[in-house]
């Protein structure tokens, strides 16, 4: 064997494929000689935030002829500067699965499966479809179910398509099931989506309360940066608040259990306390805080599902004006011995969070996730976190924030802050308001009253809808719904049922399976994006690699589908260089609103930037004077966005209402489902990666001890899990990383093969419609 | 040998080597490639088995134990009765990462050896050859990024070092004083490797 033979054996690429041009390498580094062997020196690297949560990672990007070969963690990325987690270290392989979608197809009318087709008969065929249902049946019939994974062009592209060009509010995202309790929160308080902390509390802050979060294991760097922080300042705390309890609580100062849906009484809890014992900022809430109230009738608001609701949801609250003596009064009821029976949590870890939250010598920082927002009082529930800050003035200042943790990439940047909802326009803006209106149409070029005024649906009505036939015409890009709805076989398709279901993706999934054409989608680097994080950070990067085969990105599918239905004067730019024009046109609508994006330019280069970016400069902490550019005063904070409420945040008196189905006689377990550290959502890219699937190949139940043993299970066990819903076959683990209390199981849901959507419940929160995945009944049968 | 004679053979050896190192360098011949040792092939893959790429954080070779990573993965291998040698935590010098971090937010266990989907994924592999030289002997550059191994010898000495990696001269404390790094960062300017 000689040495070329050998290097060609351990799996080298040969030099002959080898592409020099490195912009890291040391000046004095010679070229690589003729026979050298590829190493890391001789890859290129570029910059991009990585493809999975909304932490927004960097990572630097390794390609070698034309293919990602290696990822690592951007050391100047000041997000996670340069660390990373199992899933975002092992993107390049998430690429190249063997069966990545790589040209269109139809569904064969004479036989079973796809048949492929050219990208021109592709791109006719929606043409005409989207166009015969708005011809025959009107813009409610058509709809587009997007995702907070599409890049911002992507998102920008649908919205203008459907509400200017299509004339239909039907345009809803994935993030729906995934953040909305977070964005009614923060517009109901703020009058302006998304926080106002950021990162840099992760090493500020003395106090860190977790409500329903396993950062551990969804947010893994923020949790390390909490760790190293505790570890350099052994006095910093983390309280996990939780139901069972997961690889956050080993690291947890305090764990704290409470019964599902019980986090509305808990926080009116230590809201009875702060107040009973003088705990609370009074000048700043003199100063800067409005109280409201809303419809608080259980019967009134429901949840979605039952009775009247069941096909249709349009609960809308009404805000009435309140006081901090109605406030006192309305938190008597929930005294520490009754917030006790109602949680399970014991008076004295009661008061220690009335001890955390009433301090004013330490910084607190809560942040939460899908145990708030998965919640059928989920907007409630924000308003109280945020609540809590407000109410100690413990807002707005470096270490003292409301951080609400975003799931997806671009959930903020996508979703939010274009506003792909189905009454959202961008940077904060909304359809029922003739002003906003107005503003999209001058930006957009558009004659007045383009705009519908009426929202579309929301998504679980939107599908809803779609199987009554009521809406005929859907496109899905980017996201994986038919495993990720509740109540799934409500969803099913039937033979002849008439629609038109169009589906992008990367790989075949569930729901390309029930599509009537596939599109085959250009996946993170092989196309050019942004994506905005958690913190309010835009981040772009450049197109690194070619896509495989006839596979194009999500946006440019818009566009020539919008072009083919006469509307290309949406889209005036050329093919082949539009990303700048489009960005620029959206920046429109961020200036002088207080959610002004950095330039095209500047966000290229940058390791991503925090909006509001004024004259260059970034924003850590919005609404804070010396921070915020449009805080004019000389300190203190300035709510300047509410102009409802006189330019004050609003503190939201929310009473405790039990979940829409808990356990009994027939159904004796609590069902919590969610996700795992190693897969990302449905497992569409994750499971393609051999060392994230050999890590958690498939889904199953997590076990109390006790109900296993009572049951005689043990761990590789399998078992039928039943709801009043639909069954499910699943393998037992006991004790594993998540360790669930007596009475209550947990499945993951990131199998397509195990729906355990199947199961779950289509309660909805009355203001976000956000479905609730964290509590429904079950029971366990041997198998 | 009295004790002239052995000063006399001493300067003579130390002037043929300065004159051979010194002739050496003004020749400027071309940079030889040292040859892998035979171990290497079955090392590499081996190590290649354990990672999606070089770079990639390597997946946990043996069932949970039920102990901390920490107590056998110390700053120096150690042997493990009846598992094998374990080898040391390279991150300890990492700034953002201590012993109190959790190994598994990037290294985790496996529990299957089935495959979902084939893959086309074509890794970045460890290279054996030396890095850069500016001439023969010149100290050779880092070939590979410093973040996350700043702790030059976890990985180029001591038991758990492969022997075709492995560093002659591991008590010179300071590496980067001699071998350039392909970027030096910040976590290595403040904290030197050994």
């Amino acid at each position: 064997m000689d040495r070329r033979d050998f290097v060609v054996s351990l799996g080298m690429i040969p030099a002959s494929t080898l592409i020099t041009g490195c912009g890291n390498r040391s000046p004095n580094s010679p070229p690589p000689a003729g026979d050298a062997k590829l190493d890391e020196t001789r890859l290129t690297w570029d910059k991009a935030p990585c493809r999975y949560c909304g932490t927004g990672c960097g990572v630097e990007v390794g390609v070698d002829a034309g293919k990602v070969v290696a990822v690592r963690g951007d050391v100047a990325s000041p997000v996670n500067q340069g660390l990373l987690c199992v899933k975002g270290y092992h993107l390049p392989a998430m690429l190249y699965g063997t069966d990545r979608l790589t040209y269109p197809m139809k569904r064969d009318p004479g036989g079973k499966g796809f048949v492929r087709i050219s990208w021109d008969e592709a791109l006719d065929t929606i043409a005409k479809r989207f166009r015969e249902t708005l011809d025959k049946s009107g813009p409610d019939a058509v709809g587009m179910y997007g995702s907070g994974q599409w890049t911002v062009f992507d998102g920008y592209a649908a919205l203008k398509w459907l509400k200017g060009g299509m004339k239909t509010n039907n345009l809803e995202p994935n993030a729906r099931l995934c953040m909305a309790s977070a964005v009614s929160g923060f517009l109901t308080q703020f009058q302006s989506d998304e926080p106002m902390g950021c990162y840099d509390d992760f090493e500020i802050a003395d106090d860190f309360v977790l409500w329903g979060a396993n950062m551990a294991e969804m947010h893994p760097v923020l949790f390390s940066r909490i760790l190293e922080h505790k570890r350099r300042n052994p006095g910093v705390r983390i309280i996990d608040i939780a139901t069972r309890r997961t690889p956050t609580s080993d690291f947890a100062t305090t764990y704290i259990e409470m019964k599902p849906g019980s986090d509305l009484a808990l926080a009116n809890g230590i809201l009875h306390l702060l107040l009973a014992n003088g705990k609370i900022n009074e000048s700043f809430v003199r100063e800067n805080v409005v109280f409201k109230r809303g419809i608080e009738d259980l019967e009134t608001i429901g949840y979605g599902c039952f009775k009247g609701q069941t096909e249709s949801y349009v609960f809308e609250d009404q805000a009435k004006d309140s006081s901090l003596d109605e406030l006192r009064e309305f938190v008597r009821d929930y005294s520490p011995a009754k917030v006790s029976q109602i949680t399970g949590v014991s008076e004295s870890l009661i008061r220690l969070l009335a001890e955390v939250y009433g301090d004013m010598s330490r910084g607190t920082v809560s942040t939460w996730c899908m145990g708030v927002n998965q919640h059928v009082r989920g907007t409630w529930m924000n308003n109280l976190i945020t609540d809590l800050h407000l109410i100690t003035g413990k807002i707005s200042r470096p270490g003292n924030n409301p951080l609400s943790l975003t799931g997806q990439p671009s959930a903020c940047g996508t979703v939010r802050e274009v506003g792909t909802l189905n009454n959202r326009l961008p940077a904060d803006m909304v359809v029922t308001n003739p002003d906003h209106r107005a503003k999209a149409e001058a930006i957009w070029r558009l004659p007045a009253g383009t705009i519908p005024d009426k929202p579309g649906r929301h998504t679980v009505d939107m599908f809803r809808a779609l199987i009554r036939g009521e809406l005929k015409t859907l496109w899905i890009q980017t996201t994986n719904p038919f495993v990720t709805l509740p109540n799934l076989h409500r969803f099913e398709r039937k033979p002849g049922d008439g629609l038109f279901i169009v589906v992008s993706d990367i790989y075949p999934s569930p729901t390309t399976e029930i599509a009537d054409l596939v599109l085959p989608s250009a996946a993170w680097v092989e196309r050019e994006g942004m994506f905005g994080n958690t913190e309010r950070r835009t981040q772009h990067w450049n197109k690194m690699v070619d896509p495989p085969g006839e596979a194009k990105e999500d946006a440019w599918q818009i566009v020539q589908v919008a072009k083919r239905m006469g509307m290309g004067h949406l889209f005036p730019w050329p093919d082949d260089d539009w990303h700048k024009a489009m960005f620029e046109e959206y920046r429109q609508f961020t200036l002088g609103t207080g959610k002004d994006l950095a330039s095209y330019d500047q966000l290229k280069v940058a390791h991503g930037l925090r909006w509001p970016v004024v004259d260059g400069k970034e924003t850590r902490y919005r609404y804070a004077a010396g921070s915020d550019p449009y805080v004019k005063k000389p300190q203190g904070v300035h709510f300047y966005k509410a102009k409802g409420y006189g330019e004050k945040a609003a503190f939201w008196l929310r009473p405790y209402h039990p979940p829409a189905e808990s356990p009994d006689a027939e159904y004796p377990l609590w069902l919590c489902t969610g996700r795992v550290l190693e897969h990302w959502h449905t497992g569409t890219m994750t499971r393609r990666v051999k060392q994230l699937h050999q890590a958690v190949p498939e889904a199953y139940v997590e076990l109390n001890r006790a109900d296993a043993i009572q049951l005689g299970v043990t761990t590789g066990d399998r078992v039928r899990l039943v709801s009043r819903r639909g069954k499910l076959e699943l393998p037992v683990v006991v004790d594993g990383r998540g360790r669930p209390p007596r009475g209550s199981v947990f499945v993951p849901f990131f199998d397509g093969n195990k729906l355990i959507n199947r199961l779950t419940l289509d309660a909805m929160d009355s203001i976000s419609k956000e479905p609730d995945y964290k509590k429904c009944a079950v029971r366990l049968e041997r198998v | 040998m009295n004790v002239r004679s052995k000063w006399r053979i001493g300067l003579l050896v130390t002037g043929l080597a300065v004159g051979g190192g010194v002739a050496t360098m003004l020749y400027r011949r071309p940079a030889a490639v040292p040859e892998p040792p035979a171990t290497a092939a079955k090392s590499l893959a081996v190590r290649a088995e354990r990672r999606a790429y070089d770079g990639a954080p390597p997946v946990i070779p043996h069932a949970p134990l039920g102990n901390p990573c920490i107590t056998c993965h110390t700053t120096v291998a150690r042997e493990v009765p009846g598992i094998g040698l374990a080898p040391p935590n390279p991150h300890l010098k990492t700034v953002g990462l201590s012993e109190t971090s959790r190994c598994q937010q990037c290294h985790v266990f496996q529990t299957a050896t089935t495959t979902f989907v084939a893959s086309d994924f074509r890794p970045l592999r460890q290279s054996l050859v030396h890095g850069d030289r500016l001439y023969p002997h010149a100290p050779p550059v880092v070939p590979h990024h410093l973040f996350m191994r700043e702790d030059c010898v976890s990985c180029h000495s001591g038991a758990a070092g492969r022997t075709e990696i492995r560093c002659s001269h591991p008590d010179r404390e300071n590496c980067l004083q001699c071998h350039a790094t392909i970027r030096p960062i910040a976590s290595v300017l403040r904290a030197p490797g050994r």
